[in-house]
């Protein structure tokens, strides 16, 4: 045994290409996963958590390559790959992106994969017993009656019984078709599964008898997982390590009991905020992420999380509410791509009977800010001042104008993109309010 | 657990050293060793059974009529459409038949499934019926004669005016010629059995259906999968071919080539076969990649099975219902296309199908209507339990949309 880790993953990136025309011409590209780099070791489970759409499952099909990844490396140590070192053109051999394809169904019997929707994830029109069982043939067993008998005994042990081998797929219930899954993932005898949301198709009364399943096979056969979820409480319970996402990066990485009593990036602690707890007088702050993942084709610049993050960094010539800043951020951005339209605000305050143009501009002064939470008068003069210049100018329809005024407010966040922080332990984040204010380039204002 | 039981954890893979995951399985087997015999007996048919000498009238046929079975006694001349009558017949009983019986529980389900929807039920039993009768029946039943001695007798408890038919071979009540058992369905206006005639069309229509669909199947599923799977610019190509044919006038070129080579049974069905895959390949090649998206497909990629292995067995069985619901809709159109062509004289008027006996009637309508109706009706009857059938198919061979609603 050497002290290197199972699975390391190095800045590893997926890129879909974005095409026009009959040539295909790039256009651009959508970058679901755009360099993420962790470590699993022997036995270890990480979870890798982030919303919806924010490159989870692209990852995971990149490292275990059902995708074949854009840039990066992903160096599978297991299956008697141990020890191997670099080549001396810097490649390494055990680098799964770069298999050849003998190399590549090896590896095949040392990796595999649960998916998220049990019910598409068998073929309806096979026994569940030869589905498993052809994870077998496909790999050389030709001895049908010996490949029945591992299969039967497998099903046996995921908690099924032996007679299920000529059943099919909808025979059975969610969590048993969740159980077969599992059993073809195993029946290779692998050393790393990806989890990739197993249980978040399932009832909540089956969650808990999956998961218990899952952590008794890993500590059975001593198996590495990366489990992948978008659900704080399970990962809580299942994984040794979580790494937070988003939108095609990680922004956390820890010990889980570190990340969850200490998160270090705002985003991890909005998504601790989800939680429900049992207890509910229990006071916490709910934290309220306004606005969808941005789209991965252009990701916003800086640290990709300004856009809705709550602990956006005040520029230094302003002192506002928090609330207030994160508002006054959304505000302008939505003027600047021409979210905001005053003409339509105007008809939708003037009703049916009354024409859009007798609407007065006070009223729709009004409106807008108690759409975007924006309080009466900001605390900061300089800041309310130019907001109020904008406000009227999006009154009078001068947009353009608006967007001038409001392009002075601006934070640290969108200019520079966040290194990362050592907390100790392995406890790693990618945040600029962790990082000391000599190392920004920006000064640092006093944001709490 | 017994000591000696298989586990997963104990299997060496280094020693475990095929390279090949392709099983020969019973039905490929049973397929392969059809299809030697037919090759074989069609060789001999070809290199040793060539003209016949008939001694009783002096005269040599050439190979106008060659009798691939004289030596067993049996005197009939096996055609081209025969051939691969029995291929697909052979296919059928291989890939169709024969997988109802090795997965019971998946045929039970289907059976239930079907059982529920009772027109198709009277459906199946009639086409069974027809199936049966029309492989079957020309064994046994001499071909239709001409024997202008008998012309227009009436079915059973029909009538006809006595000076239509030249002899009633039936008793004559109150000038009335009656039908007779002898004739069941009557005769056409040149004596001939319509019940014999109706019972080869059988299996006319059968062998449209059946040839046709193995054509349209094999050649659509191979283009729509393969378009599906490669995808790019050999999809491109097969798509925008797929497009072409299906704008090509397949009536203007068998118009052309009956021309020249004359009308036969064989010209429509291979044409009628080759010029009408497009419809099943683009749906194979839609249903295909939506199959690709499953879980299931990536399951198996990460297996690392072969690509062949993921289309030949999990790809195309999926795609199957889709294709069989296809099937029914597509054999119709071609009888009812035989039908339509011996109707306006297009077809081979010396075979003894329901169209060209529908055409004899046609002239006789007034005085013998049952010509035309005897063979109308089973052609109806025939097409609508077809459409009955794959109605009830869809429903039933989804089991995954059934799983999925309850």
């Amino acid at each position: 045994m050497t002290d290197e880790p199972l699975l390391s993953v190095r800045n590893l990136k997926k890129h879909y290409p974005i095409t026009e025309g009959i040539l295909s011409k790039q256009v651009g590209a959508a970058k679901a996963v755009d360099g993420i780099s962790f470590d699993i070791e022997e036995g270890e489970t990480l979870g890798l958590v982030g919303e919806s759409g924010c490159g989870k499952s692209t990852a995971a099909s990149s490292i275990i390559r059902l995708e074949e990844a854009t840039d990066g490396e992903v160096i599978f140590n297991g299956g008697g790959r141990q020890g191997r070192t670099r080549n001396q053109d810097g490649s390494h051999p055990n680098d799964i992106t770069q298999f050849e394809d003998e190399e590549l169904k090896a590896f095949r019997r040392d990796a595999q994969m649960i998916f998220q929707d049990p019910s598409s994830s068998l073929d309806p029109r096979m026994t569940v017993g030869s589905s498993v069982a052809e994870m077998l043939l496909v790999h050389g067993m030709t001895d049908k009656e010996r490949r029945r008998e591992i299969v039967e005994d497998l099903l046996e042990r995921v908690g099924l019984e032996a007679e299920y081998y000529d059943r099919y797929p909808h025979e059975f219930s969610g969590g048993q078709k969740q159980r077969i899954a599992l059993a073809r993932a195993l029946v290779l005898n692998p050393e790393f599964i990806v989890a990739d949301e197993p249980v978040s198709a399932l009832d909540v009364s089956i969650r808990a008898e999956i998961l218990s399943l899952l952590n008794d096979i890993q500590e059975e056969f001593g198996l590495s997982m990366l489990f992948i979820s978008h659900d704080m409480s399970v990962v809580r319970e299942v994984c040794d390590r979580v790494a937070v996402m988003y939108l095609g990066e990680i922004v956390e990485i820890g010990d889980t009991e570190d990340v969850f009593s200490d998160p270090q990036h705002p985003y991890t602690e909005a998504l601790l905020s989800a939680i429900p707890t049992p207890d509910p007088t229990l006071d916490r702050e709910n934290i309220e992420l306004k606005g969808t993942v941005p789209s991965p084709i252009s990701p916003p610049s800086g640290c990709r999380f300004h856009t809705r993050c709550h602990k956006v960094i005040q520029s230094g010539e302003y002192d506002l509410e928090q609330s207030d800043w994160r508002a006054l951020l959304t505000f302008r951005d939505k003027v600047q791509t021409g979210e905001i339209d005053p003409s339509s605000i105007r008809n939708a305050l003037s009703g049916e009977d009354m024409d859009p143009s007798d609407v007065d501009d006070e009223t729709v002064k009004t409106q807008l800010r108690v759409e975007f939470d924006l309080p009466e008068t900001l605390s900061d003069r300089d800041a309310e001042s130019t907001l109020q210049t904008a406000i009227d100018a999006l009154a009078e329809g001068r947009i353009e104008d608006a967007n001038e005024e409001l392009s002075v407010f601006s934070t640290p966040c969108e200019k520079e993109e966040p290194a990362e922080t050592d907390h100790g332990n392995g406890h790693l984040s990618s945040c600029l309010r962790n990082q000391s204010a000599a190392e920004r380039a920006e000064p640092a204002p006093a944001d709490d | 657990m017994a000591a000696d039981k298989q586990t997963f954890d104990e299997v060496d893979w280094g020693q475990i050293t095929g390279e090949s995951d392709r099983e020969l399985s019973p039905n490929f087997l049973i397929l392969l060793a059809g299809t030697a015999m037919l090759l074989l007996i069609a060789a001999f048919d070809y290199f040793f059974v060539t003209g016949t000498y008939d001694a009783a009238i002096g005269m040599d046929f050439g190979n106008q009529y060659t009798p691939t079975f004289d030596i067993i006694g049996w005197g009939y001349d096996v055609t081209q459409l025969d051939w691969l009558f029995a291929f697909s017949l052979l296919l059928f009983g291989a890939y169709v038949v024969l997988p109802l019986y090795q997965n019971p529980r998946m045929s039970s389900y289907y059976w239930r499934e079907m059982k529920r929807n009772r027109p198709a039920m009277v459906s199946l039993g009639w086409l069974i019926f027809i199936f049966v009768i029309g492989v079957l029946g020309p064994v046994v039943i001499a071909a239709p004669r001409a024997d202008l001695a008998v012309q227009y007798q009436p079915p059973v408890l029909l009538s006809i005016d006595t000076v239509y038919p030249i002899r009633c071979v039936g008793p004559v009540i109150n000038g009335a010629c009656q039908g007779t058992l002898q004739y069941p369905l009557g005769t056409t206006g040149d004596g001939k059995d319509i019940f014999n005639i109706i019972v080869y069309g059988m299996q006319i229509s059968m062998k449209i259906g059946f040839i046709a669909t193995l054509i349209v199947v094999s050649i659509g599923t191979a283009v729509g999968t393969v378009a599906a799977y490669a995808g790019g610019l050999v999809d491109e190509v097969l798509m925008r071919y797929v497009d072409v044919q299906q704008s090509f006038p397949t009536f203007i070129l068998y118009l052309l080539i009956l021309y020249i080579w004359g009308a036969s049974l064989f010209l429509f069905v291979v044409l009628f076969g080759l010029f009408a895959w497009e419809g099943t390949a683009r749906y194979v090649r839609s249903n295909a990649l939506a199959k690709t998206e499953e879980e299931y497909i990536k399951a198996v990629q990460l297996s690392g099975a072969s690509t062949y292995r993921i289309v030949r067995a999990h790809i195309v069985p999926n795609t199957a219902s889709s294709i069989i619901t296809d099937i029914t809709l597509l054999v119709p159109t071609f009888i009812l296309a035989e039908a339509q062509f011996a109707f306006l004289g297009l077809g081979d008027s010396t075979i003894p199908s329901w169209g060209v006996l529908i055409a004899a009637g046609r002239s006789d309508l007034a005085f013998a209507p049952w010509i035309t109706l005897a063979p109308g009706m089973f052609l109806f009857f025939t097409i609508l339990a077809f459409n009955f059938l794959g109605d009830a198919l869809l429903d039933a061979l989804n089991p995954e949309a059934e799983a999925e609603s309850e």
